[in-house]
């Protein structure tokens, strides 16, 4: 699949602009830094899933004086024979409205697969170096990119826990059930007691499908993000230091079901709720030591770089057409080695669409089919 | 900032649900601007739904009879219909879209809501003591729960089946095969009267 055109009009720093990257290869958006290069980026990523890459209310995406008080994104995207439209309007206030092929959309899923991209950005050191909801959020990205149905398990773990914890700050608070607030070492009133059960039970069950789904993930991603990190490493490193492995690391021991039910007095103490898939990780190291203490900086940036390329080619196999790659100002971050490698990496670029910013040099091997500028605002052929 | 009477309006119309204050003041304005006469049909029509419509005292449905606390509505009082089943909704709606299946010839019981914290709702602001009061009376022997097919339909289907498990009645659940994450009206009829049929017992 491909992006052909996009236009957008009163999105952050663009007035209006219109953007037609070749279908195929390297399209180059050059620019000062601060200029709107990951703006544009943020674009193309926003039509693929409803979401601010910088995770941005829909208004922070509408240019600062936008007379209208809304913005505009409209996209054509080739699958093969077929076009696909995807058009979106973010109002300041009010609903935003989107569109597939004309036709207004009514649920986030509905939309999801018209567009995939896979995009890297700086900020993915932070996949390595950060908290858990990082790498959390880059498993469950590619469960709902790799199978759009999943996204109503996420949102049904989201609405239970906030439920679950409305009950639990209630219950502390007496509002539920008796008007008495729960103490530690006081039994709960039966009404709190049996709705803390009901609620227990759909998060075992809304749990465990997440937890089985990041775990066979987790195993489908370890080969290829170990491929991927040896030859974007090799040349550079000790062979002691090539081989990396991830592991899904759940937040409790035994049942979830009992592991809930053990935390109670805790959750109901402090309101949230202590257990469960929402603090999980996946555990990374390299040559067997935690990446985040144990690596150095560049080992970092190229295993979160392997992370990204093998979430692309599990995706690529999946879907039967490679996503559209966005590399944001990737190339400044990286040494001469391991840009070279990155490129020498990247997935058949005959067959592939990569858009690519950048305020500075390309790495050698780079021969883009199509060039950008970006200026004062304008996007510049 | 506006005069008494427009901010008096546009304060009424904030607190319906699904409406924040620049929707509020939005339709205050139209209202503003409309010729009297539809104006008065709409104020009217708001004091004749007062007037003549209230709560059904038994299942609490929508029933017809103005502020008479004992009125009940068309469906409980209609001898036909079978007292031994019960379906057991959120809302009036669902009676609505039950009804068109024209599968189900028993009666009703609607909570008027479902289990959600995040809105302050608990087991007691749902209609379940009386429910639990009709099943002492009226010789219910089996409770359909059709609550909806999302985390807080589930939830309270949930609590009821637990509340009930010991009460000498038998509960029963529709079978799956509504679209999840929805509400019992956004299923078509045929969907709906299935699930009926193929409903499953959870408990007595
Ligand atoms: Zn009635």
């Amino acid at each position: 699949m491909y992006l052909e055109q996009l236009f957008l009009s009163d999105f952050r720093s663009y007035g209006e602009a219109e953007f037609s990257p070749a279908p195929h290869g390297i399209t180059v958006v050059t620019g000062a830094n601060g200029a709107g290069k990951t703006n544009l980026i943020e674009a193309v990523a926003y039509l693929s899933t409803l979401k601010s890459l910088r995770a941005s209310p829909s208004a922070a995406l509408i240019r600062a004086g936008a007379p209208s008080g809304s913005a505009v994104l409209r996209s054509r995207v080739r699958h093969d024979a077929r076009l696909v439209t995807v058009d979106a309007e973010l109002h300041a206030t009010g609903r935003d409205r989107v569109q597939v092929n004309g036709q207004v959309l009514r649920r986030t899923r509905d939309l999801l697969g018209a567009l995939q991209v896979t995009v890297f950005s700086p900020d993915d050191l932070s996949l390595v170096k950060g908290p858990p909801a990082g790498r959390r959020s880059y498993l469950d990205d590619l469960l709902v990119a790799l199978q759009p149905r999943r996204y109503d398990l996420l949102s049904e773990l989201e609405r239970v826990l906030k439920q679950r914890n409305a009950l639990l700050k209630s219950a502390l608070a007496g509002r539920a059930g008796g008007g008495v607030g729960w103490r530690p070492g006081r039994p709960l009133p039966d009404d709190v007691k049996i709705t803390l059960d009901v609620w227990d039970a759909k998060l075992v069950t809304v749990g465990e499908s997440l937890v089985a789904a990041r775990r066979e993930l987790v195993d489908e991603l370890q080969p290829l993000v170990e491929g991927a990190y040896g030859s974007l490493a090799s040349g550079s490193a000790a062979p002691s230091r090539l081989s990396t492995t991830l592991a899904y690391e759940v937040s409790w021991s035994g049942s979830l079901a009992a592991a809930l039910d053990a935390a109670r007095p805790d959750d109901l103490r402090r309101g949230v709720t202590t257990v469960g898939p929402q603090r999980d990780d996946v555990a990374l190291a390299i040559g067997a030591l935690p990446a985040r203490t144990h690596a150095s900086q560049g080992e970092q940036r190229t295993l979160a770089l392997a992370l990204r390329l093998a979430g692309h080619r599990l995706l690529a196999a999946a879907l039967d057409t490679p996503p559209v790659l966005l590399l944001d100002d990737v190339f400044s971050e990286l040494d001469a080695a391991r840009a070279d490698s990155l490129m020498a990496n990247l997935p058949a670029l005959s067959e592939t669409q990569a858009i690519v910013t950048t305020a500075g040099e390309l790495p050698s091997g780079a021969s883009p089919a199509a060039w950008f500028r970006v200026e004062d605002g304008k996007l510049l052929v | 900032m506006y005069a008494a009477a427009v901010q008096d309006l546009i304060d009424e119309l904030g607190r319906l649900p699904g409406i924040g204050p620049k929707s509020a003041q939005r339709i205050a304005f139209h209202l503003l601007k409309l010729p009297r006469d539809d104006a008065l049909r709409l104020a009217r029509s708001i004091t004749t739904v007062k007037d003549r419509v209230s709560w059904c005292r038994r299942c609490f449905n929508i029933a017809e009879g103005g502020a008479d606390p004992e009125v009940e509505c068309g469906i409980c009082t209609d001898d036909r219909r079978d007292g031994t089943v019960v379906c057991v909704v959120e809302e009036p709606r669902d009676v609505v879209a039950i009804e068109k299946t024209r599968e189900f010839r028993g009666r009703y019981h609607v909570l008027q809501g479902a289990i959600s914290p995040i809105d302050g709702i608990g087991p007691d602001k749902l209609r379940i003591r009386e429910l639990l009061g009709r099943l002492q009376t009226e010789g219910i022997e089996e409770l359909i729960l059709c609550t909806n097919p999302n985390i807080e339909g589930d939830a309270t289907a949930m609590y009821l089946t637990a509340l009930l498990k010991d009460l000498p009645v038998k509960v029963s659940q529709l079978a799956s095969g509504l679209p999840v994450g929805g509400d019992l009206e956004y299923a078509d009829e045929i969907t709906l009267g299935r699930a009926l049929e193929g409903r499953r017992s959870v408990s007595g």
